[in-house]
């Protein structure tokens, strides 16, 4: 926990308008270190997926700069593996088995068969899916859908993981181990993980750091530092203020925009 | 206890409700089949006893036995007509898949060329084959080769409209992803924009298929005979002119049995190609 922490992200006076008139981020200033586990809480249509695929290059800003380790992140993903984004729907090819989803972005990327299928068994082994390699996505789970799609996500080893609400098709329970198994990934990978929810209690289970955002304009609302140890317990008085802290926030930023 | 009394008595009803699914479903499957042959039957009675009745003339209205009977007794021409058709048609839908495929790839690969190109595709299209026909014959020369020619640009169109659709129609996610990872326009083209595209090039080759029989027996009529031989459509004008109505009957009959013999078989193999993962392909295991 050093002073001089790398920055990963960073969104310096952002806006995003999109052609049809929509403000979808207003004047987003944030700074995301290296190791952190950010989760942008906010209402349906707040900007979050809209920021996430910023980082991604996958959008331009209208106005102000987004980089990653110092980079543009169009620049970024043309030469470099570091950046891996895990879609709000598993978003598997259906016409490829599970071994082959999972291979892809290395096919992609040219690496060489041997090496490429070693990395995808290790990712599958690290989510618990080595028994379904030749299994077609809709063979599948949604939970294990949501699996394969983050051994995708892991197998080009990204030094930043984005996340746009991952489990939120899912049930309570495959939820609740999904989430135990992200931040067991998270601590052996030592990546950046920016996730997106709008479950407060995901949230704060899950994040170093909750930035919470407001709707119409998509804007930093407050952002709380979670400082509980992990693994947290989810019935403990701490987690619960926490769980109260956000949602007020939350709601704050949903009364402000009512008075507008 | 009770707790596993009520569980054998759910899996009881979870059995039988399953073999009334299983009834159900060959009742499904008897009426299905059974309905059609039962239509074919009555169908096939009301058109023998017609003529009877009404003492109609075979040479206008032959029975379905003087069909039959006309296949028996011609089988000599009728064999060879149905093998030149049937030749025409599969070369000329071959030819129709590989450039109709062909052409969609190289449109979707350039949104310049498809811009300009595809509007000129769709004014083709509705040039109605019979008046370009001619033109081919004097171009190739009549027979085999004119033949080929207009049952492939029958079938071409509906090809290249129903395979460009499926390349640009990939899912904007998918499309992101591959982005994310660098990929070239030549890997978005082959791991994902043709993958994708798969069942919609199915269906075309669905459609063009039975368009390719159409197109050779339409091309039959113009180009008539070359080399001596003729195929269906040949046959049918032949037949026409002396007046040979029952075995007219027999050629057409023959040619719609082609028609859905390749219609089956080209709906098989675009199962068994998309057996994989499409949704429609998959009804059969729900
Ligand atoms: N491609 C687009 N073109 C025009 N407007 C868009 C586009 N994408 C998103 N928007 C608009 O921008 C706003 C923010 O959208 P965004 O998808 O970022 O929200 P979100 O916070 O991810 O919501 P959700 O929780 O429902 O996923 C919305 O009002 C949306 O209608
Ligand atoms: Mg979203």
């Amino acid at each position: 926990m050093g002073a001089i922490q790398k920055e990963v992200v960073s969104f310096k006076g952002v806006d995003k308008i999109y052609n049809t008139g929509t403000v979808a981020l207003s004047q987003l200033e944030l700074s995301i270190k290296e190791g952190e586990f950010i989760s942008f809480l906010g209402p349906s249509g707040c900007g979050k997926s809209t920021a996430l695929r910023m980082v991604a290059g996958l959008g331009e800003a209208t106005k102000g700069k987004v980089e990653v380790f110092g980079q543009k992140p169009k620049d970024l993903i043309r030469n470099s593996n570091d950046i891996a984004y895990v879609f709000q729907d598993s978003n598997l090819l259906p016409w490829r088995t599970v071994l082959d989803n999972v291979v892809l972005p290395l096919e992609l990327r040219g690496f060489n068969k041997n090496t490429r299928k070693e990395i995808a068994l290790g990712v599958l082994e690290m989510v618990g899916l080595k028994d379904y390699l030749t299994s077609y996505p809709r063979q599948l789970s949604g939970g294990m859908k949501t699996r394969v799609s983050i051994a995708r996500a892991l197998a080009a080893k990204p030094k930043l993981l984005l996340m746009d609400e991952p489990f939120a098709a899912l049930d309570e329970m495959t939820r609740q181990s999904l989430q135990m198994d992200l931040l067991d990934i998270w601590k052996k990978e030592h990546t950046t993980i920016l996730f997106v929810t709008h479950n407060v209690y995901e949230a704060v289970y899950l994040s170093s750091k909750i930035a919470v955002m407001s709707a119409r304009p998509g804007r930093l609302a407050s952002l709380i530092d979670v400082g509980l140890p992990y693994p947290r317990d989810r019935v403990n008085s701490e987690f619960t203020e926490y769980v109260d802290l956000a949602s007020q926030s939350l709601e704050h930023s949903l009364n402000r925009k009512e008075l507008v | 206890m009770t707790s596993q009394t009520a569980t054998t008595n759910r899996s009881k009803l979870v059995v039988e409700s399953s073999i009334t699914d299983k009834k159900k479903i060959r009742g499904k499957v008897k009426g299905t089949i059974l309905g059609p042959i039962i239509a074919l039957v009555i169908f096939l009675s009301l058109w023998q006893a017609i003529p009877i009745l009404f003492d109609i003339k075979p040479f206008i209205l032959p029975k379905p036995t003087d069909v039959l009977q006309a296949a028996i007794d011609d089988w000599h021409l009728l064999w060879p007509a149905i093998q030149i058709t049937v030749t025409e048609s599969i070369i000329g839908f071959i030819i129709s898949a590989i450039v109709g495929i062909g052409i969609s790839i190289l449109l979707a690969s350039s949104r310049i060329l498809e811009v300009s190109l595809y509007p000129y595709a769709v004014i083709l299209q509705t040039i109605p084959v019979v008046a370009i026909a001619p033109i081919i014959v004097i171009w190739f020369g009549s027979g085999f080769n004119s033949i080929v020619i207009i049952s492939f640009l029958i079938g071409f169109f509906p090809v290249v409209s129903n395979t460009l659709m499926g390349l640009n129609s990939v899912d904007k996610n998918m499309g992101d992803l591959f982005t994310l990872y660098n990929a070239s326009k030549w890997q978005m083209m082959w791991k994902l924009r043709i993958p994708a595209a798969m069942p919609y090039m199915m269906s075309g080759l669905k459609i063009s298929c039975t368009l390719a029989i159409v197109g050779a027996i339409t091309g039959e009529f113009i180009a008539g005979i070359g080399g001596g031989r003729g195929g269906l459509g040949y046959a049918i004008t032949v037949a026409a002119v002396q007046l040979k109505t029952p075995y007219l009957f027999a050629c057409a009959i023959a040619g719609a049995i082609f028609g859905i013999g390749f219609y089956l078989l080209v709906s098989s193999i675009s199962r068994f190609v998309l057996k994989s993962w499409h949704e429609s392909a998959m009804k059969v295991e729900k």
